[in-house]
């Protein structure tokens, strides 16, 4: 689009000065904060490096130890990966099933979804840490009401095979968030549509599985994509409920990152290696990514015709 | 609506078509009433949202024995007040308070103000580069923090701001948070064009234009970002843990982790801890509920748009 109008001539070279001052901080920022560490942190996965001495370059080596010799990486991948397979179906078909709850104009639907969202908006290591001692074995809320309904309890955190499961229901908590955008979603989805099923005699199982799922496919996509790779850098949950405990069972990659970069128990950073992890997390997130947006054609519907 | 508009001058009402429907609006009398299973499924819902959070009141009135008690009590029999004044003096929770708000109010002006000035240039001036820059900022938004932390932490260490607020608060003001400047320019697009050639015509500068014409008309934006950068940085945890060393530089977040990783042997107090842990959550409480309707709406026109 060009403007031609005289008088509005005066305006495009300066439009082009100002522009380029209003956004020159996130220039300088995406120069700085992205290009640069993407770039640097690819080098670094390939060096041996305790961020004292300068990097040496060793190849592929830290990949090779990841795969072979590092006893924790295995277990990261695999805890990593049961996030994904279990939170993020839940966490979608939960959020999704509250969002029509919350759809339905109900006296007092405001107060629920407000209530739904409260925990979204809360700390996270205030709820991570109140839901630690929820699951506290001997005191916590969680066994307190279990025993109240004669149902079985469980050692939650401590237990190898509960673990995971314990951090799933932590992270479920906060689900609203999840919900708040299908809820926008399922609010723009006309009536119309609804009025027409209705007049068809169409049940409940139809409307919901050609009218509303249909509808939201393309934020169902926004929030596979979303969820996804939110739970594959979960860090907070496991380093505050289990520190990766027990046994490896929670240590998922991001806590396997930050203690081999970071961990202050005084060991040497190993920055390198570190490094070298985050580029597994990075191309795992980009295969997500990719596939997903990828076969979305297949179930996202749009009333787009391609141009 | 649930297509996704690809041009997007055709997004940007509907995103504030969204962020505009108050539910106050709808005519509120009347509202049916719900059936009884539908009652049912709202109170369970209420119940696992709530419970928790009021069991951890009634831990933090607890005495430090009776947190301990088996079998457990769900509600204190004595109520010991003074856990709120002894818990946080345990942390040092003023200190914390006073990193954490510094921390935080810095951090909210610098993203908002540049995501504010960047959405403006984006949606209202033409220039060579627009569209790259804008894809640029969205792109980067799909990109995981944790890439850049590595490089960032020794780039940081070779300046000198290991162990100073500077790594936590700069970020911002370079437009650290992409997802802001896509919000704002989706607010500055759905503003008539003919109020800038009308202040141009009185002969205004783009930043008289930005900051009298524009700022006043995007508040709802603003307000929006402001309570989002707030919660990013006041839940922050990963960040402060890395770069801050000495204990008194710490913010909440952090020092709050810290009071219940128990030293060798001793097992936290739990009843301190969490009467220090309401206090810790009441400003984004304060906040969320001051402006949910902003909160609420804002990110549901988020939601409602979605570019490809």
């Amino acid at each position: 689009m060009n403007r031609s109008r005289v008088g509005m001539s005066r305006s495009a070279g300066s439009d082009t000065r100002a522009a380029y001052l209003f956004i020159l901080p996130p220039i300088i920022g995406f120069t700085v904060f992205v290009v640069y560490p993407l770039i640097r942190s690819f080098y670094l996965a390939l060096t041996k490096y305790n961020g004292l001495t300068d990097p040496v370059f060793v190849g592929l080596d830290n990949f090779r130890r990841m795969f072979t010799v590092d006893p924790a990486f295995w277990p990261s991948l695999k805890a990593t990966g049961y996030l994904v397979v279990l939170y993020v179906p839940l966490s979608l078909g939960i959020g999704l099933a509250l969002a029509m709850f919350c759809n339905q104009r109900f006296a007092g639907v405001r107060i629920v979804r407000t209530l739904a969202y409260l925990p979204v908006v809360l700390p996270a290591v205030a709820t991570i840490t109140l839901w630690k001692f929820i699951l506290n074995p001997q005191v916590g809320l969680a066994n307190t009401i279990l025993e109240k309904l004669h149902l079985p309890t469980s050692s939650w955190l401590q237990s190898s095979t509960m673990s995971m499961p314990s951090i799933v229901i932590v992270m479920l908590w906060g689900v609203g968030g999840t919900m708040i955008i299908f809820l926008a979603a399922l609010q723009a989805v006309p009536t119309e549509l609804y009025e027409a099923a209705k007049v068809d005699g169409a049940g409940p199982y139809s409307v919901f599985f050609r009218i509303t799922l249909p509808m939201i496919s393309p934020i169902m996509l926004l929030q596979v994509i979303l969820q996804t790779t939110a739970a594959l850098q979960t860090f907070n949950q496991p380093k505050i409920l289990t520190g990766g405990g027990p046994g490896f069972t929670t240590n998922v990659l991001m806590l396997s990152i930050y203690n081999n970069g970071f961990s202050n128990l005084g060991r040497i950073p190993q920055l390198g290696y570190a490094s070298a992890q985050v580029w597994v997390l990075f191309i795992i997130i980009i295969a997500v990514i990719a596939l997903t947006a990828k076969f979305s054609s297949l179930w996202t519907y749009s009333d787009n015709t391609p141009d | 609506m649930t297509t996704l508009p690809t041009d997007p001058a055709t997004e940007a009402p509907i995103a504030l078509a969204g962020a505009l429907e108050k539910p106050g609006r709808r005519p509120r009398k009347g509202r049916p009433l719900g059936t009884a299973s539908w009652y049912a499924t709202a109170l369970f819902v209420c119940a696992v949202m709530v419970v928790p959070l009021l069991w951890m009141i009634a831990i933090g009135l607890k005495s430090k024995t009776a947190v301990f008690e088996v079998p457990p009590r769900l509600l204190p029999h004595e109520f010991n007040w003074s856990n709120f004044i002894k818990g946080p003096q345990a942390i040092h929770f003023p200190r914390l308070l006073l990193n954490s708000t510094i921390i935080t109010m810095l951090s909210v002006l610098g993203g908002v103000m540049t995501a504010m000035m960047a959405g403006y240039a984006l949606a209202r001036l033409r220039f060579p580069g627009r569209k790259v820059w804008f894809y640029l900022f969205v792109g980067s938004m799909l990109l995981p923090g944790v890439v850049g932390l590595i490089p960032l932490f020794q780039m940081y260490k070779n300046i000198g701001w290991y162990d100073t607020w500077l790594p936590l608060i700069v970020p911002a003001f370079f437009g650290g948070n992409p997802l802001f400047i896509f919000l704002a320019r989706q607010y500055f697009l759905a503003i008539p064009y003919s109020i800038d050639e009308a202040a141009k015509i009185d002969g205004a500068g783009h930043f008289r234009i930005f900051t009298q014409v524009m700022l006043p008309l995007t508040k709802p934006a603003w307000i929006t970002m402001s309570i989002l950068a707030f919660q990013a940085s006041w839940n922050d945890f990963l960040n402060p843990l890395v770069y801050l060393y000495s204990s008194d530089k710490w913010p909440l977040s952090v020092g709050m982790a810290s009071f219940i990783s128990p030293f060798a042997g001793q097992t936290p107090d739990w009843s301190y801890y969490m009467a220090t842990n309401l206090l810790y959550m009441l400003p984004p409480l304060i906040l969320f509920f001051a402006a949910q309707r902003y909160f609420i709406q804002g990110l549901g026109s988020l939601g409602s748009t979605t570019q490809k």
